[in-house]
């Protein structure tokens, strides 16, 4: 499966996939659409200051994921494509909060108006596959791999997992 | 290889599609003394207020048990275990053979004891049957008691409200609602915002009778001071107590739920437990206590189905405080101990509400209201047990840390 890993010594923290993502879950795929809508679009990741630099975080799409386990309605599942998320899935998001109560990344938003949570859905990849955050990152701080080819020395220079 | 899981709901069906993920070529039947598919049980409330039908809170797709290669005996209750041929029995007679069981047999709602007690018009509310009844008991009825002011309670009285009942009366017995989950600042937001759907709400007495009316149902609830409430139904949440009687009758140990070893082992041979008819080991206070959490019934299942299948792994003390759940416009979420600790940082502002509660210098539970955004940073910053310090400290107590922060401290060593 490939996942998009965070090289944190190359993130400027200038929020290009911030954009990015946002844009590409608005109805209209295009910045200048997306400015105008009525439904605000929501980014699914975020750059984050540290006191070591910034990184952006999304949704690591855990192997063993705690959002799925704590999901009272059936609806977190995970994809054929190993896509975790909770839309299209066996049962609708009834915006319980469980999810956003264990997802240790905190990469879960609640849209309390709407009752759903919002998360990172790779429901924004390009012709090559490539999603939007991965591709409007200029310093290449975010890289959409297959995990398996990276070594370990490479793996703990990436973030991975708070489990790794 | 054999194996059966009794019980279709959270941890039962966790564990079968372990199993089937690590042991292809294994056998399952999961038996079940509910009828039909499993369902999302935390989700019944909805089938009490109307808004949807069982088939609505369906927990898998209607191919499930096919593409898995589950056979599903539904509606049928184990009466016994012979853990020597390692062979059960069910109601109807039906005996089925097992290498390895798993009880995932869950918990049942623990009775009032007061008289009139089994009075038509009295409920609990467990599985979706109940829910139904309830449901349509209320259509003919002006007003309702809840009983209890825990999690179900609320979600009860307000599935009620929403079915329609005029009056909607919950009796607390603590000084607030969610004494479990929520201090009396936090509740006060809680209950305001029930309140704005006419809920109304008695604290400090509990009932102590249901009063039969000329039709032979329940037609009030007489309180511990004397009042009287009118009550064309009850629903009675006073919390649940594990299904342990076909372990303990097999000889298996039990005390607050059936007692199981690291693996989820139960001292019977060949048999695993897991969900709410166990007991666990509260990762913060170290104390035995029932698990009753859907997400930890998930957990065990899935823990239960590697051992299950032959590959050990071990299930660590969990956190049994998690909880977290949205009345009207107001989400909340509360973990771990929200009044013990040593230090407490608190946040209001008009309806946001945050606590966060250290002890040690370690977090040990927090409370969100209003606001519920990165709430599971703070769940793993109980888990991790970590000593938080500094400017981490800083930001746990002003709500400004984000998965960022924990995941950077775990690549530099902490002093």
């Amino acid at each position: 499966m490939q996942e998009v890993l965070v090289d944190k010594e190359r993130c400027l923290g200038c929020r290009s996939c911030e954009l990015a993502c946002a844009v590409a879950h608005s109805a209209s795929k295009t910045l200048l659409g997306a400015v105008g809508e009525a439904k605000k679009p929501l980014k699914r990741i975020f750059v984050h200051q540290t006191e070591a630099g910034k990184i952006p975080l999304n949704c690591r799409h855990c192997a063993e994921a705690p959002c799925i386990d704590a999901c009272i309605a059936g609806a977190m599942h995970r994809t054929a494509e190993g896509v975790v998320t909770n839309t299209g899935g066996p049962a609708e998001c009834t915006g319980c909060w469980m999810c956003v109560m264990v997802c240790p990344y905190g990469v879960i938003r609640s849209e309390i108006a709407q009752r759903l949570a919002v998360k990172c859905d790779r429901e924004c990849l390009d012709e090559a596959g490539e999603p939007a955050c991965v591709r409007a990152c200029q310093t290449r701080a975010l890289k959409y791999v297959e995990v398996d080819d990276f070594s370990r020395e490479k793996r703990e220079r990436f973030l991975i997992s708070l489990k790794s | 290889m054999h194996i059966v899981i009794i019980g279709n709901s959270a941890a039962g069906l966790a564990a079968a599609r372990t199993v089937r993920k690590v042991a292809a070529g294994a056998q399952i039947t999961v038996i079940s003394d509910e009828p039909g598919p499993a369902y999302a049980r935390c989700l019944i409330p909805e089938v009490l207020a109307g808004s949807r039908d069982l088939p609505g809170i369906g927990y898998v797709g209607a191919d499930f048990y096919r593409q898995y290669g589950i056979e599903l005996l539904a509606g049928q209750t184990v009466t016994s275990l012979d853990v020597e041929k390692r062979e059960l029995t069910t109601a109807n007679g039906r005996s089925i053979g097992y290498d390895r069981l798993l009880l995932a047999t869950g918990a049942s709602p623990v009775a009032p004891d007061w008289p009139g007690a089994d009075l038509p018009g009295v409920f609990t509310l467990r599985k979706a049957d109940q829910a139904a009844a309830a449901g349509r008991w209320a259509r003919d009825c002006a007003s309702a008691v809840v009983a209890g002011g825990g999690l179900v309670s609320l979600k009860a009285a307000y599935a009620l409200k929403e079915r329609g009942l005029p009056e909607v009366t919950v009796v607390v017995k603590s000084p607030h609602v969610l004494i479990k989950q929520l201090d009396a600042q936090s509740a006060a937001l809680v209950e305001k915002e029930l309140a704005k759907t006419g809920i109304k709400f008695v604290y400090g007495v509990e009932p102590v009778a249901a009063v039969k009316g000329p039709q032979g149902a329940v037609q009030a609830v007489e309180l511990a001071d004397g009042r009287r409430l009118p009550a064309g139904l009850v629903m009675v949440g006073k919390g649940v107590r594990p299904n342990v009687e076909l372990a303990r009758r097999a000889g298996g140990r039990v005390d607050k739920g059936i007692v199981v070893d690291d693996n989820l082992a139960t001292s019977l041979p060949g048999v695993y437990a897991a969900g709410d008819c166990i007991e666990v080991t509260d990762m913060l206070t170290g104390d035995k206590t029932t698990s009753g959490l859907w997400t930890l019934a998930v957990e065990q299942g899935r823990c239960a189905g590697y051992n299950l299948a032959g590959l050990p792994g071990s299930y660590p003390p969990p956190l049994t405080r998690l909880n977290a759940a949205q009345f009207g416009a107001l989400p909340f979420i509360s973990a771990g101990d929200v009044r013990g600790g040593d230090e407490t940082a608190v946040y209001q502002d008009g309806g946001v509400y945050r606590k966060v509660c250290f002890r040690d210098g370690r977090l040990v539970g927090f409370i969100m209201v209003g606001k519920v955004d990165r709430a599971g940073v703070y769940t793993a910053l109980i888990k991790q047990a970590r000593h938080i310090a500094g400017r981490l400290k800083d930001k746990v107590a002003g709500g400004t840390v984000t998965g960022a922060d924990i995941v950077y401290s775990r690549t530099v060593p902490v002093r």
